[in-house]
């Protein structure tokens, strides 16, 4: 009797994470990879405008759009357009600025961990908690972003610990935390606005 | 309407937070840069972009470096001298000079007082004296009580400091043959002087040195001709017992400049030593070491090292204490940059291996260098003097895409900071290091003008001087972003911002000159004394200038 529902749980487990990464179908997968690279160029184009800021002592404080089209995109499309965003839009822009591949792309991982980890939870754009809850949740792929890429400097580039800690990390913190936080759930209600007269059938995720 | 806004309170907030953060920080966004035009003036086409440019902001730069410069000499408001940084503040004024040089060559033919004040300020403030000045001489900050190396430096003789007799030479003077990181910048400073301005004012002196080195590098030092002069290894000795490729590079682009501007043949007395830089101060990449001590420094105490330092010998490295010598990326940049006029393979063939060894990649649009690859994890000074020069030779080698990664590195922390009246901007780095506030000036200047230090080896040819230029004008309301004599086409070619009504004096112009803007004829020139006087108001203004008839 009880036999039926176990067998069934773990294909529903698979499907629900299939559904969760947007995979669950040929034509879902090619869309999820299209979002990818959709929001990887729309990370290059914004990392290239001249990103405004200020100091306050040591602090630099300032918006960095295209660290909220990494979330964003985690966001609309789940974890692997989230990933591919940051880490195809890191390594592009890498390339294209210093014909570097940084780090073995590794700094480019940390940012499409952003953009993963942001894709995990599900949101409704429409309402006030659910993009607080996608504001919070971009934060914390922020810092695991920072973490990660402290990790890298240490580790492999070996940095000195006083760039890690005043060049690399609170930079990433100061205009990071601001940047996703703010600005991850304007874009997400900026592309709903637009979608729903355009694409309405887009929404459906 | 209510109900709107409670619905999306939190969107409204995060809105206006964006807004307000935004608003608050585009003080710090790169300048635009200078603007130009095409004009045909008699059938001859202008392409303001063919000629040099300076940027709003490097001119802002300069007037921040004109306030500190143009104090009186002993003064150093707004220099943040602290105790541990007196050995360096003669850096400051060389390295500037060098920066600002290339300014000139820019706008060549805008020669008021507002470049060559600057400019010979520097150089009196280089040479104050301890009994002028005291401690806030030069001479009492870079040689009396130096905090760097061993002390005693006015008592040296070589070979013997301690047992000196007849067979000695005296080396412990501080404007003699020891002291080449003082003597060379000095020398380096006024040559440039007289190539930028053509005063004659300082030849007699600079003249001397060029025999003085002369003859260190060719005798004993006691009247035999010595190979490999008086420290046998063909460069001359910044601390009284030890030299340095980067401080010999110095004198060495001061001979080729000296040679090109006088006819003379002085280089091949630098032959020995440069043979002996490119073998013997030599790390295991092919880049020179920091550092080869032709003597035993008087109170010597090797202490620290498993090795043994010998004397002579390449200093040995302490932070890996194996035998490997002792090096540092700010010397390597530096004698980069100062020696690829006279050897121009060695730094196309070092530089890629430079970058390779020292530097250091954060992301696509950050790198930079670290100042020792035996202590990758340290950063201090001389890490970030190695940064200030890579950005000029990375500039020197047209490799602008490491320059602008290192710029963005190194600059991004600090504030542009503007005068209250918009004449002067500096970047703002008193919460983190205050003495390199200055450096970041001078550095940006050397790191973004269209002119390299290796331009400045060759001299402005002997018609150059009777090219038209502004020898006067009303230099504090005015911003020249161009101005040049083309002598193939016959014009003038100025670039000007006026904040307030302003006469410009042109000498040189054998006729009457006339303006042109947009290729029309514009405003009227008012001759006096054999110049011509332009009258402008505030505006911004492209101007081809021809000789006219009467």
């Amino acid at each position: 009797m009880s036999k039926a529902p176990e067998q069934e749980t773990p294909q529903s487990e698979e499907e629900g994470i299939l559904e969760k990464f947007q995979i669950q179908s040929s034509e879902m997968l090619l869309w999820t990879i299209l979002y990818g690279l959709l929001g990887a160029g729309f990370f290059i184009i914004l990392s290239f405008i001249p990103r405004p800021y200020i100091m306050v002592d040591l602090f630099m404080f300032g918006l960095a759009p295209a660290m909220a089209i990494i979330t964003v995109a985690g966001a609309i499309r789940g974890p692997i357009a989230g990933f591919l965003t940051g880490y195809i839009g890191t390594l592009v822009y890498d390339l294209i600025v210093s014909a570097t591949v940084v780090t073995f792309t590794l700094t480019a991982v940390a940012f499409g961990l952003m953009g993963f980890i942001v894709g995990i939870a599900r949101y409704d754009f429409t309402s006030g908690r659910s993009l607080v809850k996608m504001s919070i949740l971009s934060i914390i792929g922020l810092i695991f972003t920072v973490l990660l890429t402290v990790v890298i400097g240490l580790t492999v580039e070996v940095y000195a610990d006083l760039v890690v800690l005043g060049f690399v990390m609170l930079p990433l913190l100061t205009v990071g935390i601001p940047s996703v936080f703010l600005l991850t759930p304007l874009f997400a209600r900026l592309w709903h606005l637009v979608m729903s007269k355009v694409m309405p059938e887009a929404l459906v995720r | 309407m209510t109900i709107s806004i409670k619905n999306n309170k939190f969107i409204l907030t995060v809105l206006v937070l964006a807004i307000v953060l935004a608003g608050m920080t585009f003080g710090n966004i790169p300048g635009s840069a200078t603007s130009t035009s095409v004009q045909v003036v008699d059938g001859t086409t202008y392409n303001f972009a063919d000629y040099p440019a300076l940027t709003h902001e490097q001119i802002a730069v300069f007037n921040y470096l004109d306030t500190l410069v143009s104090q009186p000499y002993g003064s150093w408001d707004g220099w943040y001298i602290y105790p541990e940084v007196v050995s360096l503040v003669h850096y400051q004024l060389a390295f500037m000079t060098y920066s600002i040089a290339r300014m000139f060559e820019v706008t060549n033919g805008y020669r008021t007082g507002y470049y060559s004040d600057v400019a010979y300020d520097l150089i009196k403030k280089m040479n104050t004296t301890e009994e002028v000045y005291h401690n806030n001489s030069i001479e009492s900050m870079e040689w009396l009580r130096p905090s760097i190396g061993y002390a005693n430096w006015t008592e040296y003789y070589y070979p013997d400091p301690i047992n000196h007799d007849a067979d000695d030479v005296y080396t412990g003077g501080y404007r003699e043959p020891a002291n080449i990181m003082w003597t060379a910048h000095y020398a380096l400073m006024e040559l440039l002087h007289e190539r930028s301005f053509n005063t004659g004012e300082f030849f007699d002196e600079y003249n001397w040195y060029m025999e003085d080195w002369n003859n260190s590098l060719t005798t004993d030092g006691l009247g035999n001709a010595t190979e490999g002069g008086i420290w046998e290894c063909g460069l001359i000795p910044c601390q009284p017992y030890e030299v340095w490729t980067q401080c010999n590079s110095i004198p060495i682009l001061f001979t080729e400049l000296y040679d090109n501007m006088f006819g003379s043949n002085y280089m091949p007395i630098w032959d020995y030593g440069l043979n002996f830089m490119n073998t013997v101060m030599q790390d295991q990449y092919g880049l020179f070491v920091d550092g080869y001590f032709v003597q035993e420094p008087m109170g010597y105490m090797d202490t620290h090292l498993s090795t043994q330092q010998p004397f002579p010998g390449n200093q040995l490295d302490a932070y890996i204490d194996d035998g490997r010598p002792y090096v540092s990326a700010y010397g390597v940049a530096w004698s980069m940059l100062f020696l690829e006029y006279t050897q121009e393979n060695e730094t196309i063939h070092d530089y890629p291996i430079f970058l390779d060894v020292y530097g250091k990649d954060i992301s696509g649009d950050k790198m930079y260098i670290i100042d020792s690859y035996n202590n990758p994890s340290g950063f201090g000074t001389y890490d970030i003097l190695a940064n200030l020069y890579t950005v000029a030779l990375a500039l020197q080698r047209g490799d602008l895409t490491t320059r602008d990664r290192i710029l963005n590195f190194l600059w991004s922390p600090y504030n542009k900071v503007w005068s209250p009246d918009g004449r002067a901007m500096h970047w703002d780095s008193l919460a983190v290091e205050p003495f390199l506030q200055s450096s970041l000036g001078y550095g940006y200047i050397w790191a973004t003008v269209p002119v390299t230090v290796k331009d400045l080896a060759e001299p402005r040819p002997t018609e150059f001087w009777d090219y038209p230029y502004i020898s006067e004008a009303n230099d504090d309301v005015i911003w020249v972003y161009q101005a040049h004599w083309d002598p193939v086409s016959g014009g003038f070619i100025l670039n000007i911002r006026v904040d307030e009504t302003a006469e410009l004096t042109f000498s040189n112009f054998a006729s009457s000159p006339i303006a042109y803007s947009g290729g029309v004829m514009f405003g009227e020139f008012v001759a006096a004394e054999g110049n011509y006087k332009l009258t402008l108001e505030p505006g911004t203004y492209h101007l081809v200038i021809v000789e006219g008839g009467m």
